[in-house]
């Protein structure tokens, strides 16, 4: 771990700073796809991976980060930039009044009804509630990202905005992972009853996950209407919120592992794109054969630095 | 008066039709505490079995001996691919923790999902007529005879279960394997093979569930799983999941649910207030109406 630390961050981000001058228009914006589905994977890690909360709705507060820019700036003309901070606060808030009633479920309920919020979200998204969403079709024609007047219109800017927020994100949860809330949220995932016993509050903490993560997954709802210069209601479906699940399982809830899953659930299609078809089918096995080959995950997270010897195999999250 | 008694009777028809599935996903939850995320696609994969069949293997012959025919040879296929699944995708992770079966199963649903759509093609299907189209006006209300059979079926294999759970020594060792699998292994049970008799049984009602919707709505696609599999879900946890007669309830009480809002309100809405009856119902009983109050084990 600590070698990856020295060598392979740099060269990795180094990689990622030069990348978009060496694409063509068809692989930069697959690049940025790249780094906001990242982005989102790794808020649904806050939520899933680090504290264990069985969450399968991570595309409700991505797509109300993305819905709450291009409603901001189609309906009331603010800058893209301007939105951000509400594009953070709101999926934020609605992240810890929806988790309020239903953190203290257990395992499987609060999966059910994580799915429900998705699916009532995307209904509401489609049958245009208050006229702002744009229905089926969605809000498009979004303004291109301006910074003090300088009009950012290249994919290249989007690039760098969505590169910035992935490394706020990593430098966020890199923090996270030291702090007091961090280390509070790795004991209620290995084990709840002993976290309320050494004095944890279970639910701030569950409260307060929820709505870091969906402040972060808002950010990158952002950077996706940007992207695109437009929404619709299908880009935020329950199969997202599947995907987003299942990468940050089999990746092993650790960075490395969610940047392989995200490169494999959404780059290696575009490079295999003639057999398009098969996709699903193909990573329906791929899960299957992961999680029966390395059930902690491709690469599973290490947390702190305990020695191996001291660390119990036990059934996380059970 | 008369839209209550019409809705009544489509909301028995929908409510059976989910009683059947979340039979499937209540007793695997029951015993392996497991959501099968792949029961939905085989209830999907049913309907377009019994078209294949009805098609290729009976000549478009629609007679009585040729449907009780299509019913067993699907109810039969998708027991195999219960058991199949059960051995490649579930058996391997028993031990594992919890979520590494969780997305095993998701696994499995987006491959029986997209095997159909590889097999069947991306677009909508007709299922057949295998039943006569005909109608009764009970002033102002009106039944259809395929209406009646699905109900009457639902309920006969609903007993069924019921008696074979609730009397025969197999029933026996399903129930005490939903209790406790290890002290059950200790007793003689055969843990495994309760299981492999679990998904042949849950599949196999499944797949009947998969022609009842297949026969009632005509359309069929093959990503239908996950909306009818989601609903028979949510029918499960209603009732308490693990529990046999709270799949039942749960499986009626929201078919009717569902069937009172399209009538008085509007089916525009009808999946936010299925989430919000779901939600409001774990909030009062977190663990479902017949559920036991038991804490999350440690």
């Amino acid at each position: 771990m600590k070698d990856i630390q020295k060598y392979a961050y740099p060269i990795f981000f180094a990689v990622m700073a030069v990348l978009p001058h060496l694409l063509d228009d068809r692989w930069q914006a697959v690049a940025i796809t790249f780094l906001i589905f990242t982005v989102v994977a790794l808020s649904q890690d806050i939520i899933l991976g680090k504290s264990g909360m069985f969450n399968m709705g991570q595309a409700l507060f991505f797509g109300m980060g993305a819905y709450t820019t291009a409603i901001l700036n189609s309906q009331f003309g603010w800058p893209i930039i301007a939105t951000i901070p509400v594009a953070i606060l709101i999926p934020a808030l609605c992240g810890v009044l929806l988790a309020g009633p239903i953190v203290h479920l257990r395992g499987d309920y609060l999966l059910v009804t994580t799915i429900g919020f998705n699916i009532v979200f995307v209904q509401v998204l489609q049958n245009n509630l208050g006229g702002v969403t744009g229905g089926p079709n969605g809000i498009f024609g979004l303004d291109s990202l301006s910074f003090f007047g300088t009009d950012l219109m290249s994919q290249i800017s989007v690039y760098y905005f969505a590169f910035i927020v992935l490394l706020l994100t990593l430098w966020v949860m890199h923090n996270l992972a030291g702090s007091k809330a961090g280390r509070a949220m790795h004991y209620l995932r290995e084990d709840q009853l002993a976290a309320e016993s050494i004095g944890i509050n279970t639910r701030v903490y569950k409260i307060f996950a929820f709505g870091l993560g969906a402040g972060i997954a808002g950010l990158a709802g952002t950077v996706f209407a940007t992207q695109y210069s437009a929404v619709s209601p299908e880009a935020f479906e329950f199969i997202q919120s599947v995907l987003f699940f299942s990468i940050v399982l089999v990746g092993g809830s650790s960075v490395p592992g969610i940047l392989l899953g995200v490169f494999v659930m959404f780059v290696l299609p575009e490079i295999f794109r003639e057999f398009a078809t098969w996709r699903y089918f193909v990573f329906g096995f791929a899960m299957i054969a992961a999680m029966i080959l390395r059930p902690r995950g491709i690469w599973p997270a290490t947390f702190g630095k305990i020695p191996k010897f001291l660390i119990k195999e036990n059934n996380h999250g059970a | 008066m008369d839209i209550f008694l019409q809705q009544l009777a489509n909301g028995l028809t929908i409510g059976s039709m989910y009683a059947l599935v979340a039979l499937g996903y209540t007793m695997v939850y029951g015993v392996m505490r497991l959501i099968n995320f792949a029961h939905g696609d085989m209830v999907a994969a049913s309907a377009f079995v019994g078209l294949t069949i009805y098609t290729q293997v009976m000549g478009e012959s629609a007679s009585l001996g040729a449907v009780v025919l299509i019913f067993l040879l699907s109810a039969g296929s998708m027991a195999v691919v219960g058991i199949i699944l059960e051995r490649v995708a579930y058996r391997p992770l028993r031990e594992a923790p919890r979520l590494s079966a969780v997305v095993s199963a998701l696994g499995a649903s987006l491959v029986i999902q997209n095997g159909i759509m590889l097999i069947w093609g991306p677009r909508m299907r007709i299922f057949p007529e295998l039943v006569p189209q005909v109608y009764w006006d009970l002033g102002g209300v009106v039944i259809s005879l395929i209406q009646v059979i699905i109900l009457l079926l639902s309920l006969v294999l609903m007993i069924t279960l019921y008696l074979f759970v609730e009397k025969t020594r197999m029933g026996a060792a399903i129930r005490a394997s939903s209790i406790d699998q290890d002290a059950a292994r200790l007793m003689g049970i055969n843990v495994n093979s309760v299981i492999a008799l679990i998904f042949i049984i849950g599949s196999s009602l499944g797949a009947i569930g998969g022609l009842f919707i297949g026969l009632y709505y005509r359309g069929i696609t093959f990503n239908m799983g996950w909306q009818y599999g989601l609903y028979a879900f949510i029918a499960a946890i209603i009732g308490g999941i693990g529990n046999i007669p709270g799949a039942m309830l749960g499986g009626m009480l929201l078919g009717l649910f569902n069937a009172f809002i399209a009538g008085y309100v509007s089916s525009t809405w009808s999946d936010a207030f299925t989430f919000i009856l779901l939600i409001l119902i774990l909030i009062v009983r977190p663990t479902g109406i017949l559920g036991e109050r038991v804490a999350e084990k440690v």
